[in-house]
């Protein structure tokens, strides 16, 4: 039984004008269990717009998406999320946002308390417990993020770009924790980004969107290259490239 | 550090020490007549009087309990009222026409009214203030509430925050910075009127003291209670302030 | 009923809802008082109040008080406007008025004003004098430190720019600070003309000499409630249109300004 199914999934925006905008159209997809996919694709053509369905945060316009056989409705704590610019509650400390999701789920304080700092400790804020995220930096807002979500353990992991806003080295580093953690505690992952190599890395499956209406052009598995050589990455961002380009300059 | 910090602000206030000199040396000099203006020495000595007596404490309570009362229930109605017509669409259909009829209305002309409604007891000058300041903190609730950002939400609804949670958790604290700044106006509008209020409907409170004693042509003690409304009003603010710097240190600049 | 995801409704429905809102609250109002659900002396009804303020007009006796309010409150928050943008431009430009302006901004600004209202009285009288320096005094202080925020807050390359085209600095004054710190002196007098009004209304209960309040407070002593109530809509009426004036002008003497599009 796959974990996330979406059958003939399609999203309809409303405009002012009298033409609505369809965001995406026909998306057929099965994501396995622990799995780490990524969706690429030209800007604008509803990549995030489908993490959004599957997080239940906007309405279907067709189709189903399925989650253990059962429909989405509505956001859930089995679905974290962690957006681009971090969306952290910033009259929170680093703690408090750490600890909303297990206050939420009626935790004990003492064993919340705990189990925070486990995951503080995981992404490696040691020490700011007690800090007001506008006094972190943007790599260190979106570990706060990370452990925020993870501290919930959802099953399923929803990323939105978000390392897009950080700068190339703490990107680095930062992936490179992520599939650490990944690795330890298995989550199926659902991962948006406008960087190629960056999927490749990561995921095991690449699935490349076309321009608006988004649709599925391709899924390409990674597997074989994401533990291998630069060179081997670097041919594999290439192939897909190729691919998109064709979508970029229709 | 300590002695250099009261030194400033020593100096900072020091014109104000500037004009009480120039008051005492013009009524020394009779330069104003003292029908017209008390000295400060008899201004002072008033008010020792009235707070030796505990008269004044009377009339401050009276001012201060209807003051606080006015304007904390509208402060906690206006708030709710602003949240509500900022995320259910029903709710602002329903008040907008009243919002957008009332909020230019000067709200002090609704105290005739309230003398018709409640006489002179502390429920016209509490319903004054009240009424006063509620649309002032509608619009500043509303607007805070308005432009919350989604993704904020999304956050908290993923980590299980149910609907009604996430106005509270989130959409509350993220418009409080609107909320104060709107309680801020509120509290000045609060003290303007009550002290108008209670120079027109009451038999105490410190409107009353002021107006009376100016009718009797009492003016060292006219004078003196109303150096008492100003200091309140003054601290009053300064207060508050402390009080929203605490509550928003979270949105402090780095440092 | 969801409360975070925004739940919009047809256009229709909106639209109808906007007007349907007020009517149903006067159609309410009329019928819990025709129906004796209401003591109309507390709340008469709106028919029998809009009657009143037709008769009141047409005698001329609304109209005239209607218009001192407005002379006064108008008068007095132009004079105020004037002064502030003075004060407050002197206190960004010159390090003594600053000193001297800065505590009294700091006590004044906050302190409930009104309270002065008897000193005025005994020094001016009950005229319109004490009524407009109270208004004054009222609108005064959001002027002057808007102003001066605005005028200290000035891109100083856009000086130097000026200064370097050998701009005098008496013009550099009217044509580039005024001009540059138009929109922060402009939401100063945004806060002080609602005040103006407010205290307007207030002064002119507490003192005698007509105008809406004391046409208001008379009647409320009489205890003719319908009076009471006409005032109260007339004021509503005029400070709803006098308010769409300010934002009118506001708006023209903003057209340069990006803000001045929402």
């Amino acid at each position: 039984m796959p974990k996330i199914t979406f059958n003939a999934v399609r999203k309809v925006f409303p405009t002012d004008s009298v033409n609505p905008v369809v965001a995406i159209d026909h998306i057929d997809l099965t994501v396995r269990h622990d799995e780490f996919v990524s969706i690429v694709g030209p800007s604008g053509c509803g990549k995030s717009t489908l993490l959004y369905l599957l997080g239940g945060f906007i309405d279907l316009s067709g189709g189903d998406i399925l989650i253990d056989d059962k429909p989405v409705s509505g956001p859930g704590p089995d679905r974290g999320i962690v957006f681009q610019h971090f969306a952290l509650f910033p009259w929170h400390t680093v703690l408090g946002n750490v600890e909303f999701g297990l206050a939420e789920r009626g935790i004990a304080k003492a064993e919340r308390r705990e189990i925070a700092q486990r995951y503080i400790d995981m992404v490696k804020l040691t020490g700011f417990e007690n800090t007001f995220p506008n006094r972190l930096s943007g790599g260190m807002q979106q570990r706060v993020a990370l452990a925020r979500t993870l501290a919930c353990d959802p099953a399923v992991l929803l990323m939105d770009e978000p390392f897009g806003a950080l700068d190339a080295q703490t990107r680095h580093i930062l992936q490179e924790e992520l599939l650490e953690i990944w690795s330890r505690q298995k989550k199926t992952v659902l991962f948006v980004t406008h960087d190629v190599r960056e999927a490749v890395i990561l995921s095991e499956r690449v699935v490349v969107m076309t321009a608006r209406p988004g649709r599925i052009k391709a899924v390409i598995d990674t597997r074989a290259d994401r533990g291998g050589s630069s060179a081997a990455i670097d041919a594999r961002a290439e192939h897909i490239w190729s691919i998109l380009r064709e979508e970029l300059s229709r | 550090m300590r002695a250099a910090r009261l030194a400033n602000v020593l100096f900072y206030y020091s014109p104000l020490a500037l004009l009480a000199i120039a008051w005492d040396l013009s009524s020394r000099f009779n330069l104003i007549a003292p029908e017209l203006a008390p000295s400060p020495g008899a201004t002072l000595a008033a008010l020792w009087t009235l707070i030796a007596s505990g008269e004044l404490t009377e009339h401050v309570g009276v001012s201060v309990y209807r003051e606080s009362v006015g304007l904390l229930s509208s402060i906690a109605v206006g708030t709710v009222i602003g949240i509500g017509m900022a995320r259910i669409e029903w709710v602002r259909i329903l008040l907008r026409p009243c919002v957008t009829f009332l909020y230019p209305m000067p709200k002090s002309a609704l105290i005739p009214i309230l003398l018709l409604w409640f006489g002179l007891g502390h429920m016209s000058k509490i319903a004054a203030v009240f009424l006063g300041c509620l649309l002032p903190m509608v619009t500043s609730s509303y607007n805070g509430a308005r432009g919350v950002e989604p993704q904020l939400i999304w956050s908290a609804r993923s980590l299980g925050a149910s609907q009604w949670g996430v106005l509270w958790k989130v959409i509350l604290m993220a418009a409080l910075p609107d909320i104060l700044s709107g309680a801020r106006i509120a509290l000045a509008l609060s003290w303007l009127l009550l002290v108008a209020a209670e120079m027109m409907i009451s038999r105490n409170g410190l409107g009353f003291l002021i107006s009376y004693t100016g009718e009797t042509g009492d003016y060292a003690n006219m004078f003196a209670a109303i150096l008492v409304v100003v200091a309140i009003g003054f601290f009053s603010d300064r207060f508050f302030l402390l009080l929203m710097r605490w509550a928003l240190r979270w949105r402090d600049l780095p440092a | 009923m969801s409360p975070t995801q925004k739940i919009r409704l047809g256009r229709w429905a909106r639209a109808f809802g906007h007007y349907a809102g007020g009517a149903a609250i006067v159609g309410l109002w009329e019928i819990s008082v025709s129906g004796g659900w209401i003591d109309p002396y507390l709340l008469p009804a709106p028919s029998a109040v809009f009657g009143r303020m037709i008769e009141q007009a047409m005698a001329g006796d609304l109209i005239r008080h209607a218009a001192l309010t407005v002379y006064r409150g108008v008068a007095g928050f132009l004079i105020a406007a004037a002064l502030g943008i003075v004060l407050g431009t002197l206190a960004a430009r010159n390090r003594f008025c600053h000193w001297f302006l800065d505590p009294l901004v700091s006590v004044g600004f906050p302190a409930p004003k009104i309270a002065l209202l008897p000193i005025f009285i005994l020094w001016f009288g009950l005229g319109d004098m004490s009524k407009l320096v109270m208004v004054v005094i009222t609108c005064i202080f959001p002027v002057i430190s808007a102003t001066y925020l605005g005028t200290s807050s000035i891109d100083r390359y856009l000086i130097w720019s000026a200064r370097n085209l050998g701009m005098s600095e008496r013009r550099l004054l009217w044509k580039i600070v005024i001009p540059a710190a138009l929109p922060q002196i402009i939401s100063g007098l945004q806060i002080a003309f609602p005040m103006a009004l407010v205290v307007t209304v207030v002064t002119e209960m507490i003192t005698s000499g007509g105008g809406l309040g004391g046409y208001m407070m008379r009647s409320a002593r009489f205890a003719l409630s319908e009076q009471v109530f006409a005032g109260i809509v007339t004021i509503g009426i005029l400070g709803y249109l006098l308010l769409k004036l300010f934002d009118r002008g506001r708006r023209y003497l903003l057209r340069w300004h990006a803000e001045s599009q929402m």
